[in-house]
């Protein structure tokens, strides 16, 4: 596309995103000048029925299976995992199902854990749970059938787990009803004990649950049974498809008669849940907005967002640490294969200009590592100051700077004028195509020639970004939300060479550093928090030296709902509101 | 007659499986999302995803896979599962039918309602300011986007959030049996809405035809009989120029049967329509391959209807 | 014909048609009566406005873009003047019409008998059965076999004399004192031709109607006729009792039509003779006598004058419009009767010279 062209259409763009740019004054740089972010959720109203509009359907009702955001909400509110966080304390795990704190062995090769008592099945199991609940829960993460993504990743460590196909593990021992005992063969305890968050850990009858999961693919997730507050209506039989879940339509959560409040810190003042699936954004956000007892479970269009925050800045929660954004750079095929150019790419780009489009300070910080607020070791690695490298230091770009580094790339005119064109692959939807055409202008200052397709974001990542073979240079919308706080989930699989596969590939950078590889095999085995914090800081700062990828904005996920909605934003989860912490006034 | 039909049905079958193969191949050849992939998440070893496809039953060929549907649909009757909700196929064609007949049925009787004495109305009073009107309203009702004009209607009349709040909003939509006082208020809307472009089209369709029939010659003979000028207009002019309007909303039913997606989604009523949307976004390829086909189906019987109503209707074409 | 026994006058009809490229004249000063019982026989080719004379008596031209005048006398009563009601009750009832293509004038999607019923029904208070009655009753009337089935048949179900007939009915339906025929046998094999004006002969004398038969053909007129009117460029150029138009025509345009007609009568190998060049056009017509540039024995003047209808020494009942002199008009007509060319014939008139070999 021609330079003045493109030109033209990012002052078009910026013309009209400035209209949505929310001044600076007024408000303040953490909380997004809104009310309501840091809520413990204590006292609120008991009663009434929340209703959630989303666009998107739940993914999967199954705690094995399911991995979004949204469903992590819904499940946070029917299952108890080993140990959870607290709405407003998105870095410290507190136990849930848990008794206790877990216990890790000093070689941190084993991981013990008490579980309460008196914590009862929701109807039709309606028994107390045990820890061979929570045993079954995890091997069946390994039934082909279940196929839990994250499983061999967390728990592969455990004795047994590389065998396992859903049958036992020898290494997850029940000694008693209300005791687990993970036996590894790796030092991973700590990792693992914050990974029990993942609805994983949350326990499943297996009397109940072997007939279902012997069918390919599962069917438990049409029956599931709850062991939090609330449950998903259902039959007599446990069915919750066509009760509790219409497909596409509507979700039903309901009290667990079961449930027993003493064994738990959640309030649970809702009655119930209702979700209306299949609305758009943008008229489900304007009914949340001028409705009663709603909340929004999409990310609301841009207009909305401005207007909730001139208008009703009380029903606006910008949550921090949803998540980062960053561009990254093919390092296995030219051009990007040279480290100069890469930083010169990254001093090249105005990570203020791509805040600033997608709305301003409130929707986030500008990044400069990889590691955001809450996550363990963030502040290690240099917190919002960054890492110190020169070509993250000013967020406005350097374009100076980015000519010398091309010059050192050896390119004397300060400019590309090799012979690759850059494929550039950005996401389709507003802000998310300015933010690649951003970049893709960037790189054409650098003297690139560059081809920009945008495309759907079901093909974003299996057709191009995430598929090696497709060859694209630059992925400007990819980011990474962390799936617990330890550092690990967020480098891991971005940055380790270990995870460059033909297809679904997360390290989309291809980046391939053996000191920074060797770096994370050893993080994975660090025993203790602060140990690991430290530990995976320096690969952060590592992992920036090497300009694999640009990181540019640390998200503040908007929420909405409705006036009379006491919403306690989930802050380890996107700022969803919290249905066992939430109430209607 | 019975013979005839039966021909075009055998025919219809023919062309649904067509129909089916070729989904089943822009499915898999063009470059949509992996359902697979979908499922697990950026996070899945390749180990996984092989699970997940096995267990999907993605990894067996193209024209095996395709065999075992086919054979399923046809012995037993199974449109197979849905990779998202493990409900089954049929099961949620059925669910969401009666939103899209609902939805269908009243937009058709609303826009004939309109149509008809609009169309005939502009061609007696041709050149008045009545056609001109008339016609300049059509050709608004066909230009204005039905996704856009949605928006405006909800932005406007809807009772939660717009200016003039009348009537129920998106999301309102509560099954028939449910409660037939909020299913009628919740569908008002989205059937003018859909019928608006039907109305514009077949008034000026009809216009056009009833002009044309007016200055036949039969019509010249009715008046030379002496009828009256509201016989000559409706028994003889109505009758000949409506044929062709029959027929085309017969096609436009079968059409829209198959799922009106635009009214569907901004109104998220839970018809075929989001239904087939959905599973797009999804990569559901079962739930595709079943919307389609009943949408296939609903055209052919729409057009085999359709033959025979035109039959029915002018005697001339049977001979044929 | 006095006033008395007119069923139908039709007295300086002009109408007129506001087009784009102008005022077309479409029927410019007709004037004609027809008595009970009597046929008169309108001839011309298309365009010479005898099917809009004819429909304009009907009261079927009306719009905006239409200019009439003249009169139009139904038993005394002025047509043109009339309200839209009143036509509505006259039209079908007292004065009914035959069109040309039974195929395209009559509804196709509607039963034949059903249309007949509500021609009926239109202008009597009798019920359905009553009516279907009537309806078998008209269609044995005008001699359809197997007229109760024929009753539920479509249009194009029934051969071409066939619907004729069942149109003739359905005009005679409400037993009309005059009925117009506008071309009723041209659609038709020459066989049903004769069996149609011979039942159109029948039932005008049955009912005693005043007709109206219009056509371009001069061999239906020679049956049917007892009295013509010919007509060019939306004038009558020549009116007079059948049998003396064709004994001694008087027109030019008449000669021509009369010998481009075959005839039995005529010898073997003789040449039939077109008049020459088209009709005229309606927005401009020619000036002078309407017919000079096509008329073989045309004079300058003829170009400037344009001639009245006026009758001849020998009656009033036979009226020309030409500015030929009636005597050498005659000796044209013998000439042309015996074989002669156009050329030759006017050859031969100007000036005594002898007749040109064959």
């Amino acid at each position: 596309m021609p330079h003045s062209l493109v030109r033209a259409i990012l002052l078009g763009v910026l013309s009209v995103t400035a209209a949505l740019v929310l001044a600076a004054c007024g408000s303040s740089g953490d909380d997004g000048g809104s009310a309501a972010t840091v809520d413990s959720g204590k006292d609120g109203r008991r009663g009434g029925t929340l209703t959630l509009l989303t666009s998107q359907d739940v993914a999967n009702l199954d705690p094995g299976i399911t991995y979004s955001s949204l469903d992590l909400n819904m499940l946070a509110a029917t299952q108890r995992t080993l140990y959870k966080y607290a709405p407003d304390d998105p870095s410290n795990i507190q136990p849930d199902l848990a008794a206790g704190p877990p216990q890790v062995s000093p070689d941190g090769r084993t991981l013990t854990v008490r579980i309460r008592r008196a914590v009862r099945f929701g109807p039709p199991v309606n028994r107390e749970v045990t820890a061979r609940d929570v045993k079954y829960a995890i091997e069946r993460g390994f039934n082909p059938n279940v196929a839990n993504p994250y499983a061999p990743q967390y728990y592969g460590t455990v004795v047994g787990a590389d065998r396992a196909s859903g049958g036992p593990i020898a290494g997850i021992e029940t000694p008693d009803d209300h005791t687990l005992v993970f036996r590894l063969t790796r030092p991973t305890a700590s990792l693992l004990a914050e990974a029990t968050i993942l609805p994983l850990s949350a326990p499943v009858p297996q009397e109940y649950a072997r007939p279902l999961d012997a069918r390919s693919p599962s069917d438990y997730g049409n029956h599931v049974v709850s062991s939090g507050p609330y449950m998903l209506e259902a039959d007599r039989d446990g069915r919750v498809l066509g009760t509790g879940y219409g497909p596409g339509r509507s979700l039903r959560l309901v009290r667990n008669p079961n449930w027993e409040a003493s064994t738990d810190e959640r309030p649970a003042y809702l009655d119930a849940i209702e979700w209306r699936i299949g609305g758009r954004p943008g008229v489900s956000g304007r009914q949340v907005l001028d409705g009663e007892g709603m909340i929004l479970g999409d990310t609301p269009p841009p207009a909305l967002v401005k207007r909730a925050y001139q208008d009703a800045r009380d029903q606006i929660v910008f949550s921090p640490g949803a998540g980062n954004r960053y561009v990254t750079l093919n390092t296995a095929i030219p051009p990007f294969d040279d480290e100069n150019v890469r930083k010169a790419v990254a001093a090249a780009l105005d990570r203020e200009q791509m805040r600033r489009i997608r709305g301003g300070e409130v929707v986030g910080d500008v990044a400069s590592h990889f590691l955001y607020p809450g996550v363990l070791g963030f502040e290690e690695a240099g917190g919002q100051e960054g890492t110190g490298v020169d070509f993250l230091a000013e967020p406005r770009g350097d374009m100076e700077l980015a000519r010398e580094y091309m010059r050192r790339a050896g390119y004397a005119d300060g400019r590309y004028d090799g012979d690759e064109t850059v494929q550039v692959v950005g996401l389709a939807g507003a802000p998310d195509d300015a933010n690649a055409q951003i970049v893709d202008q960037t790189l054409q200052e650098l003297g690139f020639d560059t081809n920009l397709r945008i495309v759907d974001a079901s093909v974003y990542y299996s057709r191009f970004c995430a598929l090696p073979r497709a060859r694209v240079h630059v992925c400007p919308n990819v980011g990474w939300i962390r799936d617990f706080a330890d550092p690990q989930t967020v480098l891991n699989l971005p940055f380790n060479g270990a995870y460059i596969f033909p297809e679904n590939s997360p390290n989309i950078s291809q980046l391939d550093d053996p000191a920074i590889n060797r770096a994370m095999a050893r993080g994975e085995l660090t025993v203790g928090t602060d140990e690991r914090a430290s530990a995976w800081a320096e690969i952060d700062r590592m992992v920036i030296a090497t300009a694999a990828a640009v990181p540019w904005l640390w998200d503040k996920q908007p929420n909405l709902s409705a006036e009379d909605v006491r919403c306690v934003p989930q802050l380890w989860n996107q700022g969803h509101c919290d249905f066992s912490y939430t109430s209607i006034e | 007659m019975a013979a005839y039909i039966l021909r075009r049905v055998l025919w219809g079958l023919v062309l649904l499986v067509l129909v089916s193969a070729l989904t089943f191949v822009v499915f898999y050849v063009l470059p949509s999302a992996d359902p697979a992939q979908l499922r697990a998440g950026r996070s899945a070893s390749p180990e996984t995803l092989a699970q997940i496809r096995e267990s999907l039953g993605l990894n067996e060929s193209l024209p095996s896979q395709f065999w075992t549907f086919l054979t399923s649909l046809m012995l037993h009757a199974d449109l197979g599962y849905s990779y998202f909700s493990g409900a089954s196929v049929g099961s949620l064609l059925i669910d969401r039918l009666p939103a899209t007949l609902a939805l269908t049925l009243g937009a058709l009787v609303l826009w004939l309602l309109v149509a008809v004495p609009v169309g005939v109305l502009a061609a007696v009073r041709r050149g008045t300011w009545v056609d001109k009107l008339t016609t300049g309203g059509a050709v608004l009702g066909i230009s204005m986007p039905v996704y856009w004009l949605g928006l405006v209607a909800l932005y406007l009349f809807s009772d939660d959030i717009g200016l003039i709040p009348l009537l129920p909003g998106a999301g309102a939509y509560v099954p028939l049996t449910e409660d037939p006082g909020a299913w009628f208020a919740a569908l008002v809307l989205p059937w003018l809405v859909l019928a608006s472009t039907f109305t514009a089209v077949y008034a000026r369709l009809l216009r056009g035809n009833m002009i044309e029939v007016l200055s036949e010659d039969y019509v010249r003979t009715a008046r030379a009989k002496g009828l009256s000028e509201r016989r000559v207009v409706l028994r003889h002019g109505l009758r000949a120029a409506a044929t062709p309007l029959v027929t085309l909303a017969g096609l436009d039913v079968g059409l829209l049967l198959g799922g009106a997606v635009l009214v569907e989604t901004v109104f998220n009523i839970p018809g075929i329509g989001s239904l087939s949307y959905d599973a797009i976004v999804n990569a559901d390829y079962p739930v595709i391959q079943g919307t389609v086909l009943l949408a296939a189906c609903f055209v052919i019987v729409a057009n085999i209807v359709v033959d025979i109503l035109y039959a029915y209707l002018d005697p001339r074409v049977r001979e044929a | 014909m006095s006033d008395a026994e007119a069923v139908l006058r039709v007295e300086d009809l002009r109408v007129a048609f506001d087009t784009r490229d102008g005022l077309l004249q479409a029927v410019d000063g007709v004037s004609f009566a027809v008595a009970r019982g009597r046929t008169l026989g309108i001839v011309g080719e298309s365009g010479s406005g005898k099917t809009v004379a004819a429909t304009t008596a009907m009261g079927l031209v009306r719009g905006a873009r239409v200019r009439t005048s003249g009169r139009v006398l139904l038993d005394g009563e002025d047509l043109l003047g009339a309200s839209p009601e009143r036509l509505r009750a006259l039209r079908g009832a007292t004065i009914a019409m035959v069109f040309q293509d039974p195929l395209s004038a009559l509804h196709p999607l509607l039963r034949v008998g059903a249309q007949i019923e509500e021609a009926v029904r239109a202008h009597r208070d009798v019920g359905r059965a009553a009516a279907r009655a009537r309806t078998l009753e008209l269609l044995e009337h005008v001699a359809i076999p197997d007229a109760r089935r024929r009753r539920d048949a479509y249009p194009h179900e029934l051969s071409g004399g066939m619907r004729q007939r069942a149109m003739i009915a359905m005009a005679l339906a409400n037993e009309p004192r005059v009925l117009i025929a506008d071309e009723p046998t041209t659609a038709l094999d020459v066989t049903v031709q004769a069996q149609i004006l011979a039942l159109l002969r029948r039932l005008r004398d049955e009912l005693g109607m005043a007709m109206v038969l219009i056509t371009h053909d001069l061999g239906v007129v020679a049956e049917t006729a007892d009295e013509v009117a010919v007509m060019y460029a939306g004038r009558i150029v020549e009116q007079a009792p059948a049998a003396e138009l064709f004994a001694a025509p008087q027109h030019p345009y008449t000669w021509g039509l009369l010998r481009s007609t075959p005839r039995l009568e005529a010898a073997v190998g003789a040449d039939l003779v077109a008049i020459p060049g088209r009709p005229p056009s309606l927005l401009q017509p020619p000036s002078g006598c309407r017919f000079h540039p096509r008329c073989p024995y045309v004079r300058e003047r003829h170009r400037e004058v344009d001639p009245a209808l006026e009758p001849l020494a020998a009656g009033p009942d036979h009226r020309v419009a030409c500015l030929l002199p009636e005597a050498e008009r005659q000796a044209l007509w013998a000439r042309l009767a015996a074989g002669a060319t156009p050329e030759q014939a006017r050859a031969a008139a100007a000036g005594g010279s002898e007749e040109a070999a064959r």
